[in-house]
């Protein structure tokens, strides 16, 4: 046994668990399908560069973050309902967890190892969009980068998400479930208005609630949205600062935390049976 | 020092939303294994083995009672660093070799990278899968599954070894060489804890055994203590029957518990109760010739057998 503190001990074993996470979801063909996909979304974003006469730089860049997002988010969804799941039903779990290792470290190393397997695909599908964008002559600025910051929180908050789900659901309802919060989460603004202009209570009650249990996802994919006044968000123009995406990486952080510590609890008291 | 305590351990399942009726995997059960034991846990199918050992591995909690592993109460993360444990029917990550199987078992463990080498290697090598090691466990067949098992198991050279199983489902020769590293454990004096409903198995390699049926313990003790444990026993009765008519052959072919025939002698088993000297003295009346009357001596198959059957009709009786 190694003599180290026992924070470094309990890293051990949760970067054992993320590793061997990465080497499982590297395996999945859906994962492979989602990234052929992206890819696919990307050449296709080229031909429809090609037909709006003089905006080719604006579509590109648009249809290109949208399927960064869109896949990235599918993604996260897909690898945060299966791989726990599949953990449990195939009981391989029994094999790590009747080790000495917490049931928090085993979700937090999961959910790690999910963290980095979407970020190798987040690469991955940036990559491919930086070809479509290199194609149409636009360069890489801060802005694309601060924006492609904002749609990696997104989907490492959705993998959270996911994983919470799984932690107690099927993968079907657990996907389900998740992405019913992706399209309430993306839809906050509209959701705030409805409740603001809702004459029935219930729906006002409704929509309130939504948006306090909702993670609000649209905080990571402002573009076009009014905020301070008159000032509008866009990612072609006057975007979002650094500070802004600070602000939006503590809040994906404090949604991380909150979800992923919810699956340790649930996970902590769960029969591996 | 006892390695295992466990006192009045259950497991309930409740019923369900549909309304049918909960579940009693495992009934209050107490039992001790000390330091350097092989313990055999033995029972059919259902019968709370497997249920129990999850319960001592954490995977499980415990309805009610109590367990201690190495005097730390279950569920330890401490006792568990010195346990190594082998699943049922195990199902390890396929994309895996042996070799990152046990590297991440020697991770988990907190083992360097150098232990975890060393360890590795020599545990692949004492399990016979050096040959494979390059081959990703979903290539392996179920018996090389099983040492892949026991490998990734030993890593943390445990004190106490629990194997769920080990021998299920594999041929003789894969038994063979389970029971061989089981073997080799006890020389190395660890405890071994393992469950098997293969009585053979039980029977040549544990220093004693615990019977279990319907989640209870219904027998414990060495092979030979229990074997010994029914006082009455049945008894062989060896009859030259060639003289005597048809009709008594019946009516003593109906006094003993069952019967068959050896040749031209008719055996007859007297079961535990039964009068076996009014039984000889009418086969001696009608003309037969004693050859041989031998008690049988139990075998654990016997008691095992029986203490199953016990079960069923107390449960029988129950409902």
């Amino acid at each position: 046994m190694s003599s180290a503190s026992p924070i470094v001990e309990s890293g051990g074993r949760i970067y054992a668990i993320a590793l061997n996470t990465l080497r499982e979801a590297r395996r999945h063909r859906v994962i492979h399908g989602i990234a052929a996909a992206a890819v696919a979304v990307n050449l296709f974003a080229m031909f429809l560069g090609d037909m709006s006469l003089g905006n080719e730089a604006r579509v590109a860049v648009d249809v290109g973050l949208a399927g960064v997002s869109f896949f990235g988010s599918i993604t996260a969804i897909v690898i945060g309902v299966m791989l726990l799941y599949s953990e449990l039903e195939r009981r391989t779990i029994h094999t790590v967890a009747s080790k000495p290792i917490a049931r928090w470290e085993l979700v937090v190393g999961k959910y790690l190892g999910m963290v980095l397997t979407l970020t190798l695909l987040l690469l991955l599908f940036t990559a491919a969009m930086l070809v479509l964008l290199w194609a149409r002559d636009v360069a890489l600025t801060s802005v694309l980068v601060r924006s492609l910051v904002l749609v990696w929180l997104e989907v490492i908050v959705m993998a959270g998400v996911a994983l919470l789900f799984s932690s107690f659901s099927t993968p079907f309802l657990s996907g389900m479930m998740a992405l019913a919060i992706f399209l309430i989460g993306r839809t906050t603004p509209d959701l705030a208005a409805a409740a603001e202009r809702a004459d029935v209570g219930l729906v006002r009650w409704v929509s309130e609630a939504a948006l306090y249990i909702v993670p609000d996802l649209h905080l990571f994919s402002p573009s076009g949205r009014p905020v301070a006044g008159d000032a509008v968000l866009s990612i072609h123009g006057n975007f979002v600062s650094w500070a802004y995406v600070g602000s939006a990486a503590g809040y994906a952080a404090l949604v991380i935390i909150a979800v992923v510590g919810l699956a340790a609890v649930i996970l902590s008291r769960r029969d591996f049976s | 020092m006892d390695v295992i305590e466990v006192k009045g351990l259950a497991k309930r399942y409740p019923a369900d939303f549909l309304g049918r009726k909960k579940t009693v995997a495992v009934d209050g059960i107490t039992f001790a294994i000390t330091s350097g034991e092989t313990f055999g846990f033995l029972g059919p199918n259902g019968a709370g083995k497997t249920t129990t050992i999850r319960m001592l591995m954490s995977l499980i909690a415990p309805s009610a009672g109590t367990a201690r592993i190495f005097g730390d109460p279950v569920p330890s993360r401490r006792a568990r660093a010195r346990v190594g444990f082998l699943p049922e029917a195990p199902y390890f990550y396929d994309y895996l070799t042996v070799t990152e199987l046990c590297d991440l078992a020697g991770r988990i463990f907190g083992l360097d990278r150098a232990t975890r080498r060393r360890r590795a290697e020599e545990l692949i090598e004492r399990v016979g899968l050096s040959h494979a090691r390059k081959r990703p466990i979903r290539k392996y067949s179920k018996g090389m599954l099983q040492r892949a098992g026991i490998a990734q198991a030993l890593m943390n050279d445990p004190d106490l070894v629990v194997l769920d199983e080990p021998t299920s489902g594999l041929d003789p020769v894969g038994r063979r060489e389970v029971s061989d590293i089981i073997a080799d454990l006890r020389r190395a004096k660890k405890t071994v804890f393992f469950s098997s409903h293969i009585l053979a198995d039980v029977e040549q390699i544990c220093d004693r055994v615990a019977i279990v049926v319907g989640g209870k313990i219904r027998d414990i003790g060495t092979v030979a203590e229990v074997s010994r444990r029914d006082a009455a026993v049945a008894t062989d009765v060896v009859l030259d029957v060639a003289a005597i008519a048809d009709d008594v052959k019946e009516e003593l072919r109906a006094g003993a518990g069952s019967h068959r025939h050896q040749g031209d002698d008719l055996v007859l088993t007297v079961e535990p109760g039964a009068d076996t000297s009014a039984l000889i003295a009418r086969a001696i009346d009608a003309g037969a010739a004693v050859r041989r009357v031998t008690p049988k001596t139990p075998t654990l198959e016997d008691v095992f057998l029986r203490r199953v059957r016990e079960s069923r009709v107390q449960r029988e009786e129950k409902s």
